[in-house]
């Protein structure tokens, strides 16, 4: 028994049916599967006991990622590792725990976010000149918000890392903006394709996976 | 999960339909002899938390030699994007289409989902009629409360298991395997099928119509198959199967937690109630065993609530040992208890404080009528004052909204049993005011009213609805009775309840309405925003059906009922003597005081309460 409960952060994948379920079910799925792993989780007292479980940048549904991070705490001394086992072996297919450790940097230290976008789309080869130069350029969505649809000059957060033709299909490789105050969804970039390129179209299949989460500075990569 | 990406990305919860939970089984289809699909006639939050699902699931997944899946109602944006793209309906488990199975296994829990039958095969590229599968085809089978009136639908199934599940299925699936391994004849097999008690094969089975369209005749084709089919009970619970698992749902459901069957039948009795006569007789299972399930259960799923679940758990014979050998643990493990619907006769202060969700939410009493005559019609067995002595317990306990359930259109109502309600009503809020201990909160009592619906193997199963006009009149007098603001009056739509009470009491002809309605689009009848009361006139009026035959008419005492051919164990004698004592006013003493001699008991069965079952 610790005398105070300790902060424990987990480094998890979030990929196959995993990535159709919204932040809420993300949260019963992992509480069901504390319970299911008998790890010494600390839960709040009171008379709804619950762990109090903080997840890092949320995700839309759909996108995939590698690298989600969620934050709790135990009451006994556990390893990283034996985290990480207990978890996996009662985690859905789709969520992987990869590391466990003692965090030191806060969610609100997050600056930056990578994606990888596949596009399934015809001629794929032939669009991935167009697509540089259109997020060459000055990049302005439309972001809808409760109160309304108003448009955005996202140029300064958004980096193009890539865009190459993989297996015949459009791989887009994006840092984005993942600031509490600027964050940039990867579907503004899907949408400002649509409507200006037209791809991808109606029936073209496409996904989108987060791949890295970085500091403000956009170098170091958070843990 | 097979299903493109652009498609669930557009859809609403698309967790409904990509599978992969923690817990499902998942098989090599190559080294299984028969794949079996449970098919959930509604969407997948109703269908996860069904509990004989779960049950069956895990027996046929059991079997090394079967792999069994589940598949739900595609909620209509997604029905409309797989009509589109010519996406047929699929296993959640395996990703394959249903048309690729060997049996399809419907669970049919309302009137209300027969359309999202239909709508499923016509999805999944099946032949909607019985008739016109072939020996490809997979054959569609039926379980559920509806079977103990699957007349409706008898054309579309090929067919169906009466009563308890868990053994008859098996025995299916094993003659299924049979008859596979020995090049499969569709005929043949239903013929045998047919011979095992519990099945009932439609396609076998000839109804005969009089000149006044009630029923003449019901005939098997064969000499070989039973002239009455024979409702199968589990006799030993505690020995029955029981899932060590269960697939949890990524997205919220009705029922989300584990539900934990006590004991099956009831011994109470009300005359409108149908689920308390097909279950019985009373079989328990006891503490030890539950006990233990409860643990292995908890210890699978991780849930975190679980629910006590039986048709009047108050009447279990060991709730308070059940609930302390429960409560050793289960607040340790965080897990809360919850009990469904409590009699208000047996609702205590110890009960109360041993069930968190009792202390928490509001509490729901069903008085089901308004006055002690209506109340002894009906054979509730309840008075106003344990109704009032309920309520201060629960006001003592911190509680000041109460929920009401009342029926409304029962036999022999009159206004006088309808100012009953408002008078109860009044009485609970005046309850309140006189408890010297209750919250510092205004009190509530929401009253919510269903439209009687007579049900096949009912003592009310001869009642007439009452029509429309009438339904929509009595809502209307009892809305204008009520001007109390602490007083809340809910009911529900009449014009679904009709439709409920035409399939509930309905023969054969009445398939053709349902294949009428189909073709209109009708589906989701449960739902409000896609019921269409005016599509399901339509598709009576094209299929030459009056509903009025059905709903609003009084059956004779005489006549052969559509639903004769089972033997539900309770006889139909016992039922007319209750519908005599019921015009009578006469209450009946539940099977715990002394037996009344409904006939279950010739069934057996272990830890039952029967008086004078035969050991």
């Amino acid at each position: 028994m610790l005398s105070q409960p300790q902060k424990i952060r987990v480094m998890f994948s979030k990929t196959g049916s995993l990535k159709f379920i919204s932040h809420l079910d993300l949260n019963r799925t992992v509480r069901s599967a504390f319970l299911r792993s008998r790890l010494p989780i600390w839960y709040t007292k009171g008379f709804n006991p619950h762990p109090k479980t903080v997840f890092s940048v949320p995700l839309s549904v759909g996108t995939a990622s590698l690298c989600e991070f969620m934050d709790f705490r135990v009451t006994e001394e556990i390893t990283g590792e034996a985290i990480c086992e207990r978890l996996n072996a009662v985690f859905p297919v789709g969520l992987r725990a990869i590391e466990a450790y003692e965090p030191v940097k806060k969610f609100h230290d997050i600056g930056w976010a990578d994606y990888e976008l596949v596009f399934e789309i015809p001629d794929a080869a032939s669009m991935a000149e167009p697509v540089r130069e259109l997020l060459s350029g000055e990049i302005v969505i439309d972001k809808t918000t409760k109160i309304g649809t108003r448009t955005v000059d996202i140029t300064s957060l958004v980096r193009v890392l890539d865009v190459t033709v993989e297996d015949e299909k459009l791989v887009l490789k994006l840092r984005l903006s993942a600031d509490d105050a600027s964050y940039v969804n990867p579907k503004y970039i899907v949408e400002l394709m649509i409507s200006k390129l037209g791809i991808p179209g109606e029936k073209d299949d496409y996904t989108v996976c987060r791949t890295a989460v970085y500091c403000k500075d956009g170098e170091t990569i958070f843990r | 999960m097979k299903i493109p990406e652009r498609i669930l990305k557009k859809v609403e919860k698309p967790a409904r339909y990509t599978g992969g939970e923690w817990g499902q089984t998942v098989k090599d289809k190559n080294a299984v002899d028969v794949r079996f699909a449970f098919c959930f006639p509604d969407t997948y939050e109703i269908g996860m938390s069904n509990l004989g699902v779960r049950i069956l699931y895990h027996v046929l997944n059991s079997r090394e030699d079967t792999w069994a899946e589940r598949a739900y109602a595609p909620w209509v944006d997604m029905e409309a994007a797989m009509r589109e793209e010519g996406i047929p309906l699929w296993a959640h488990e395996s990703g394959d289409p249903l048309k690729e199975f060997d049996i399809l296994g419907f669970s049919i829990q309302y009137e209300l989902c027969y359309t999202n039958v239909l709508n499923m095969l016509d999805l999944a590229g099946i032949p909607l009629l019985s008739s016109e599968r072939e020996n490809g085809d997979p054959i569609i089978m039926a379980g559920g409360p509806c079977t103990y009136n699957a007349e409706p639908i008898a054309d579309y199934f090929d067919l169906c298991m009466i009563g308890e599940g868990e053994e008859v299925i098996d025995e299916l699936v094993s003659l299924y395997k049979e008859h596979k391994l020995r090049g499969f004849d569709r005929k043949a097999y239903l013929h045998e099928a047919a011979k095992i008690e519990g099945v009932y094969v439609p396609s076998l089975y000839t109804p005969a119509y009089n000149e006044d369209g009630t029923l003449a005749s019901f005939t098997p084709l064969y000499d070989d198959i039973p002239v009455k089919i024979k409702k199968r009970i589990i006799k030993d619970l505690d020995k029955s199967p029981f899932p060590t698992k269960l697939v949890m749902p990524f997205i919220e459901t009705v029922q989300d937690k584990i539900t934990l069957e006590v004991y099956r039948g009831c011994i109470r009795g009300c005359r409108f109630c149908q689920a308390g006569v097909v279950w019985r007789p009373v079989r328990e299972k006891s503490v030890e065993v539950l006990s233990e399930q409860a643990k292995v259960l908890s210890d699978a799923t991780g849930y975190d609530e679980m629910t006590l679940s039986s048709l009047s758990i108050s009447d279990y014979s060991c709730i308070d040992k059940l609930t302390d050998e429960l409560l050793k643990w289960t607040d340790e493990r965080k897990i809360s208890l919850s009990l469904p619907s409590l009699r208000v006769d047996s609702f205590t202060k110890e009960l109360m404080e041993k069930i968190s969700t009792v202390r928490t939410g509001s509490l729901t009493f069903a008085p089901e009528a308004g006055t002690q005559r209506l109340r002894d019609v009906i054979n509730k067995n309840v008075r106003k004052e344990d109704l009032l002595r309920a309520c201060r317990v629960a006001f003592e306990g911190g509680k000041s909204q109460v929920k009401l359930y009342f029926m409304q259109g029962l036999p022999t109502e009159t206004n006088e049993d309808l100012d009953g309600i408002r008078e109860l009503a009044q009485s609970v809020i005046a309850e309140y005011y006189a408890t010297p201990n209750r919250p510092k909160k205004a009190p509530g009592v929401t009253i919510s009213a269903a439209c009687f619906i007579p049900k096949p193997f009912t003592a009310f199963q001869w009642e007439a609805q009452c029509d429309m006009e009438t339904l929509l009149e009595k809502q209307k007098y009892l809305d204008a009775q009520i001007n109390d603001r602490k007083i809340k009056y809910n009911y529900h739509d009449a014009k679904v309840s009709r439709i409920e009470a035409v399939f509930a009491r309905g023969d054969r002809r009445l398939n053709r309405a349902l294949a009428e309605a189909h073709k209109r689009g009708l589906r989701f009848d449960g739902w409000d925003e896609h019921f269409s009361y005016e599509g399901w006139m339509a598709s009576f009026e094209a299929a030459g059906i009056d509903p009025s035959f059905y709903a609003n008419r009084a059956f004779g005492e005489d006549e052969l009922l559509p639903w004769d051919y089972i033997d539900i164990g309770v006889t139909k004698e016992f039922l007319l003597r209750e519908r005599h004592r019921a015009y009578a006013a006469a209450t009946t003493r539940n099977c715990r005081e002394t037996c009344n001699g409904c006939g279950a008991n010739h069934l057996g069965g272990e830890r039952s309460c029967c008086p004078s079952l035969k050991k």
